[in-house]
């Protein structure tokens, strides 16, 4: 078994081939010697005779991890998957709307049992005074809408939902 | 008149430390104030002394002039220092601060009401020679203000007379579209500033953002401390500015900073003010508004003028008239401020939140790093999603980009999205090395902005740090074992 990462929407995956004497990693199926390394958020790992100066830090976020890597100027986020995550599917966004951030509604512009298309605002929220639309993520109908104008939300939290689509 | 004894500086974060700083450099005590959630914030801990104030929210709190005034009242301050943002342009808030027999660091509350209000605003700056752009006023219905708006030509910009910060704003190139935006824009503009006016005016292309720093005595003498450039922006706000601006003709900016000073002068104007301006590529330039408060990015005028605005703030509401004259002032070298936002750059800007697991700044000579940011702390929706400046200073343009981007790479801020590598990235463009800035820059260059692909060498790395960083890898690797490696399966 590996450990499973996604960076810019593509899994790869770690296995540890050998601890001692020194670190032996596979990456995605290439072999990486890595003599020096530490648990520190700041480390110097050497990395096939290469020095490699990165940052880190790991968030939690309800049970997801994300590693966020500073190197050579520029970071990057590391999602580190959970394996019982990955066997759940991911279907269920294309019926939903969720919030990208929390705020509150500000309108809702279709109802329940309205056919919408794809890209068309159904819901236009604020967050830190700036409004944004949140549009059908494909064409269908709506089963409903769980806020109302004025309510507010916390991130990633379910706002609409669209009838399942027909199978085709 | 001898300066104050003590000072409280009526807000947070960055800009309420920096005061501070000053304050405490000129031997005057500062207090704080701060909401429930934020009593051991950076600014509230750096303060001389810090009070609550209660509020339903903590921006409501920040926005509750009375009980601020009544802070200041008995802790024996003298003066109250608004910051930018929460009550810094309120005239009600300036005009209360003087009946309770304080001080307030900034124009009278009658300068603040006129400059506050663009309609009157542009009305004073065009009687006294300063140019302002064609423009129509909405009276009545939007039918209309449809009409006269489009006499005036397109496209047009929609503007709220009392608004600031982009808020109910529209560029608007299609006749068709006109009476719906301005519909959008009026409503916008009462929920965010309580008040439905709003105007059009011509719109310039390719717009530069040129504004002026002026301090004036409140007498009628008024100087500038030259120019700031703040053409790059996204969704209307400020993200890179710099002083002085980017090539400019001397003519132009001798006009531009004539025209400032000429409306600073002319409304007799105390204390430290922003004139700005929009320049088209033709040359023309027309008012825009003025800031009648200290701007997020006066850093930059400070690195090229040598003088703290801060303490010339202090001085002049002391009553100590101007600390220079315009033949004193002088530029040196160049200055260039990046805000640091906690926003995702490659989602539309969208405002982010997350904890700060690891902060690291820059300590380099000719650096300021502007924040009061804390590792550990949370940032939440509460605020502003402006996390901290980054200044720089060259003696030349291209030694303070070079300076700047140094900076932002070695600037870290892990455990929420930023625009850090956005504003690197900017930086590295050509067409901002050349200094064709716009304020459409960012929308213009969006295909070479967004970040470059990873190669395989440099994604192994950031895998392997990204595994390493994880408790339950490590634990498989050292041997440690239960709880931490209950995942198992590592040792094969």
């Amino acid at each position: 078994m590996s450990l499973h990462l996604t960076l810019d929407g593509e899994k790869h995956s770690i296995e540890i081939i050998r601890r001692k004497p020194h670190l032996v990693l596979k990456v995605d199926g290439r072999i990486h010697e890595i003599p020096e390394w530490s648990a520190e958020p700041v480390d110097e790992m050497a990395i096939r005779g290469d020095a490699v100066t990165i940052a880190r830090a790991m968030v939690d976020d309800g049970g997801r991890e994300t590693c966020f890597v500073r190197l050579d100027g520029r970071t990057h986020e590391v999602v580190l998957i959970d394996p019982r995550e990955e066997s759940a599917g991911h279907d269920s966004l294309r019926n939903e709307i969720h919030a990208p951030m929390p705020g509150a509604i500000v309108s809702v512009h279709k109802q329940p049992g309205e056919q919408v298309v794809r890209g068309e605002t159904v819901i236009t929220i604020e967050s830190m005074k700036l409004q944004t639309a949140l549009a059908a993520p494909r064409d269908g109908r709506l089963l409903d809408v769980l806020k109302q104008a004025g309510e507010s939300f916390d991130k990633d939290e379910l706002l609409a939902r669209l009838e399942p689509a027909d199978e085709a | 008149m001898s300066l104050f004894r003590k000072v409280l500086v009526a807000n947070r974060g960055e800009i309420a430390v920096r005061v501070m700083r000053t304050l405490r450099a000129m031997e005057i005590a500062s207090v704080a104030i701060c909401h429930r959630v934020e009593r051991e914030a950076v600014h509230a801990r750096f303060a001389d002394e810090a009070y609550e104030i209660k509020g339903e929210t903590p921006v409501a709190a920040h926005l509750d002039a009375e009980a601020i005034i009544a802070v200041a009242r008995d802790c024996g301050a003298d003066a109250i220092h608004p910051g930018y943002g929460f009550l810094s342009e309120n005239a009600a808030f300036a005009r209360k601060v003087a009946a309770a027999g304080l001080t307030f660091i900034g124009p009278d509350a009658d300068t603040i009401a006129l400059m506050g209000d663009k309609i009157s605003a542009r009305d004073f700056a065009g009687k006294h020679e300063v140019p302002v752009a064609p423009s129509v006023q909405a009276e009545g219905d939007i039918a209309a203000f449809v009409k006269s708006a489009s006499a005036i030509g397109f496209p047009l910009l929609i503007k709220a007379a009392a608004g600031g910060g982009g808020k109910g704003m529209s560029i608007v190139r299609e006749p068709s579209e006109l009476a719906e935006r301005a519909r959008i824009a009026a409503s916008e503009a009462q929920r965010y500033f309580g008040d439905g006016r709003i105007y059009a005016e011509t719109y310039v292309e390719r717009p530069r953002h040129i504004e002026v720093q002026v301090l004036g005595d409140g007498q009628g003498k008024a100087i500038h401390l030259f120019e700031r450039e703040c053409s790059i922006q996204r969704r209307f706000q400020k993200i890179i500015e710099e002083a002085p601006a980017a090539p400019l003709p001397e003519a132009t900016r001798a006009a531009i900073c004539d025209a400032a000073v000429r409306l600073a002068a002319s409304a007799r104007y105390k204390n430290a003010g922003t004139v700005e301006f929009i320049l088209g590529a033709d040359g023309r330039f027309f008012f825009l508004e003025m800031n009648t408060r200290l701007q997020v990015e006066h850093p930059v005028t400070e690195m090229i003028c040598g003088i703290d605005l801060v303490r010339a703030q202090v001085e002049i509401a002391a009553g100590r008239g101007l600390p220079l004259a315009q033949s004193e002032a002088r530029v040196r070298g160049h200055a260039i401020e990046c805000r640091i936002c906690a926003e995702d750059p490659d989602a539309g800007f969208l405002p982010a939140t997350g904890p700060i697991r690891l902060l690291r700044a820059p300590e380099a000579e000719h650096v300021r790093f502007e924040s009061a940011l804390e590792q550990g702390q949370r940032v939440t929706a509460d605020f502003d999603p402006m996390l901290a400046k980054l200044v720089a200073w060259g003696k030349d343009r291209a030694e303070a980009t070079d300076r700047m981007i140094v900076a932002l790479k070695q600037l870290t801020i892990l455990g929420l999205r930023t625009n850090i590598d956005y504003l690197t990235r900017v930086l590295e463009t050509a067409a901002f090395r050349d200094g064709a800035l716009h304020t459409g820059f960012i929308a213009e260059h969006a295909d070479i902005l967004a970040p470059a692909a990873v190669d395989e060498r440099l994604r192994d790395r950031i895998l392997i740090a990204a595994a390493l960083g994880q408790r339950a890898f490590r634990d498989a690797i050292t041997g440690v074992s239960e709880p931490h490696a209950s995942m198992g399966g590592w040792r094969n």
